[in-house]
């Protein structure tokens, strides 16, 4: 198995494009197919912003450092080039879609990963969405409903992790998706992504979280702390059992801005 | 050598006193007196003007020009067969109780369950129904509904329409399947006069689609459609006007809708074609538990020109009308939204709403939107309201981020956005043309 890493970004800064600010100062950060990495950090300190300039959020502007997907300059493609060379994102704050039902839109999806001229089978595409929602424990119903409108919080997380599941990529950054999830969500979540590492193996997961109690259903290989725009600790497991206990004050002092 | 050739003038016709006694040669007296009164109508009115706040966004003095107008009806007579277009849109359509095509303003040809005709349903060419004297033609053709009175074009309407429908629907009959007009304009530089008459029965039910399509066409080429449409008590109808022009089209309509005690008249207007469009819609809610759904989309692009005048007459108590008008705007085109809520003195209860919004897509595009109410009794519900927005980039990211095209999340958020109306009268077929109609032309964009 070739080792190198899925996702390589090196001294990585990035801001919101044609304003003066940076928030991203300086993250390296390297993962390696079938790794599971943890980022906690403050409010406010750039995970988000992280995971939207992987995804290609046309805010953000990298200023300086770079990002390489699969050895490509993931930073010079397209957002949805980057989704179809298999990155995804699940949204800290998902997007409502009126009038578009989630079986329309992920059909529309997976027709744009095909050739030009090929068409997707609809049977299959069918069988497909109902078997990941009942992976995901979704009520059929939702399939016709329009993204995300009227969705609670915990529904808008879990559709996520549906689109996550029907497209199948080879990164998933995930953000916040426990925050607003309940105890039983959470579980049928975590099941939802082990299930697709154990499909494929070689998925690499990116997941940013406060919380350390859903390191328990997805066990990080590595787990990260991020202050001010910065990855200040890099270690195992146990960082998110030591910050659950302590906080981030000694980072604070540390790494104060 | 030369050769002697007879050569034939031909003589253009053009709008005026002799096209009304030619068009209503043949008519029966009443008839003729009333195209007559309503050409006098039309003479003594002014051409509307943009110094009226109605008419102040388009401009028919600089737009149409009606003295070079011919016309259509007594033109030469259209090909046999009917224009491919036609006959698409009409295969696309699921089964229907009853069909009438018309042809440059003619009557061709009528259609109707031999079911629904034994129980006394009528599907008629307006023009033999008024010839036939029908009783209700005469009582209620521009009468109480679209009476030549109302306006300028109202009146021209009046005085020249050539044919139309009329369709009639007996007390207690209920029809669930649509009844269709498929309409055809085939000739550049032409005026067609259309009226179409619908008579609802109490606790009747009815659905008609009345869809207009042409060719492109190097000269303007005028419409004009005077729709009056009467629901009795506890009657059901519902009316779609799906207008499918092409370049160079100008469609004017007035549409008035009369709905009595606890009857329910719904309607949907959809332009989609032609290069201006304007909408006269009044709904006048005449007695308490009458409600009026009125939905409208377009989707302009080029230089279409998209013009609504909207009003809710509630003039009896306790009626509900809820209006909801959704464009998007492509382009340079322009679409311009005016609607007035009226509560009428004593039409306490009132339920009335009011919703424009539209959706930019170009930096030259622009909508209008002027929604108003005037209230006159107390006790009522009411609330307008309307947006302009563009088309949302976080909305577009999200799509994109799922490996859409910018093209494909584009098309779906446009569709999206229009579709809410379209799902609120969900009729046989009439989504899936008009959804189909709306791909199509954002291909174009
Ligand atoms: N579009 C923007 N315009 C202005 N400031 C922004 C923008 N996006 C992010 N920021 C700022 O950048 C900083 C980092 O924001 P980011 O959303 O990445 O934080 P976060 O670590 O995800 O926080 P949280 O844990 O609250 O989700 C914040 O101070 C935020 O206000
Ligand atoms: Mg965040």
């Amino acid at each position: 198995m070739d080792d190198s890493p899925i996702l390589t970004v090196t001294g990585l800064e990035a801001g919101v494009a044609d304003e003066d600010l940076d928030i991203l100062k300086g993250v390296d950060l390297a993962i390696r197919p079938g790794e599971i990495h943890a980022i906690m950090g403050p409010n406010g300190s750039g995970k988000s912003t992280l995971a939207k300039v992987i995804a290609g959020h046309p805010e953000y502007e990298a200023t300086d450092g770079s990002a390489e997907f699969n050895g490509e300059d993931l930073l010079e493609m397209e957002p949805d080039e980057r989704a179809q060379a298999g990155v995804f994102m699940a949204f800290q704050y998902p997007v409502e879609i009126p009038g578009v039902s989630i079986a329309n839109f992920m059909r529309t999806a997976l027709q744009s990963r095909l050739e030009d001229g090929e068409e997707l089978d609809l049977f299959d595409f069918q069988e497909l969405l109902m078997e990941r929602m009942e992976l995901l424990d979704m009520d059929v119903s939702f399939a016709q409903r329009p993204v995300n409108d009227g969705f609670s919080g915990g529904e808008k997380k879990r559709n996520e992790i549906l689109q996550m599941a029907v497209l199948k990529p080879s990164l998933a950054v995930m953000d916040e998706t426990d925050s607003g999830l309940d105890i039983d969500a959470l579980k049928i979540v975590a099941h939802g992504v082990n299930t697709l590492r154990q499909e494929n193996p070689e998925m690499s997961v990116l997941l940013i979280t406060h919380y350390q109690r859903i390191l328990n259903h997805i066990v990080p290989d590595r787990v990260h702390v991020m202050m001010n725009g910065k990855i200040v600790e890099s270690g195992g497991p146990e960082i998110a059992l030591e910050l659950e206990a302590q906080g981030y004050e000694e980072y604070r002092k540390a790494h104060a801005a | 050598m030369s050769q002697a050739t007879a050569v034939r003038e031909e003589v253009r016709r053009e709008i005026g006193r002799r096209a009304v006694m030619e068009t209503g040669a043949g008519d029966p007296a009443w008839l003729r007196a009333r195209r007559d009164e309503a050409w006098n109508i039309y003479e003594a009115t002014p051409l509307p003007s943009t110094r009226s706040e109605e008419w102040r966004y388009t401009d028919v003095a600089r737009l149409l020009p009606l003295d070079e107008l011919e016309p259509a009806a007594g033109g030469p007579a259209h090909a046999a067969a009917l224009p491919e277009e036609l006959r698409l849109a009409m295969a696309q359509d699921r089964e229907s109780a009853g069909r009438i095509v018309d042809v440059d303003g003619r009557v061709v040809s009528v259609e109707l369950d031999e079911a629904l005709a034994a129980r006394g349903v009528v599907l008629a060419s307006l023009r033999e129904a008024a010839r036939a004297g029908v009783p209700q033609v005469e009582a209620l053709l521009a009468t109480e509904a679209v009476p030549a009175a109302d306006g300028k074009f109202a009146a021209l309407n009046a005085a020249l329409w050539s044919d139309g429908v009329f369709l009639y629907v007996p007390r207690g009959v209920r029809i669930d399947r649509t009844i269709r007009l498929s309409r055809w304009v085939s000739r550049p530089g032409t005026a067609t006069f259309t009226r179409i008459l619908i008579v609802a029965e109490e606790h009747s039910q009815l659905s008609f689609v009345d869809e207009i399509l042409s060719p492109d066409f190097p000269a303007v080429t005028l419409v004009n459609t005077a729709v009056e449409l009467f629901s009795r008590g506890g009657a059901q109808v519902q009316y779609v006007s799906l207008q499918r022009m092409g370049e160079g089209g100008f469609y004017l309509a007035n549409q008035r809708t009369l709905a009595e005690r606890d009857s329910t008249l719904d309607t949907l207007n959809v332009a989609l074609g032609g290069s201006v469009g304007r909408v006269d819609l009044n709904a006048r809610l005449l007695g308490p538990g009458a409600n009026s759904d009125m939905l409208g989309l377009y989707f302009g692009d080029a230089n279409q020109h998209f013009d609504f005048n909207t009003s809710q007459d509630h003039v009896a108590p306790h009626a509900h009308s809820d209006l909801l008008y959704k464009g998007a705007l492509d382009g340079a085109a322009r679409g311009i939204f005016r609607g007035i809520i009226r509560v009428h003195e004593g039409a306490q209860g009132t339920d009335a709403y009011q919703t424009n919004r539209n959706l930019i897509l170009s930096d030259t595009a622009i909508a209008t939107s002027l929604p108003n109410l005037e209230i006159e009794a107390d006790d009522v519900r009411c609330s307008h309201g309307a947006t302009v927005g563009q088309l949302d980039a976080e909305a577009l990211f999200y799509l994109m981020s799922r490996g859409l095209r910018r093209e494909q999340a584009e098309r779906l958020v446009v569709l999206g956005f229009l579709g809410e109306v379209l799902s609120k009268l969900p009729l046989g077929g009439v989504v899936e043309k008009v959804t189909q109609a709306i791909e199509a032309k954002l291909r174009y964009v």
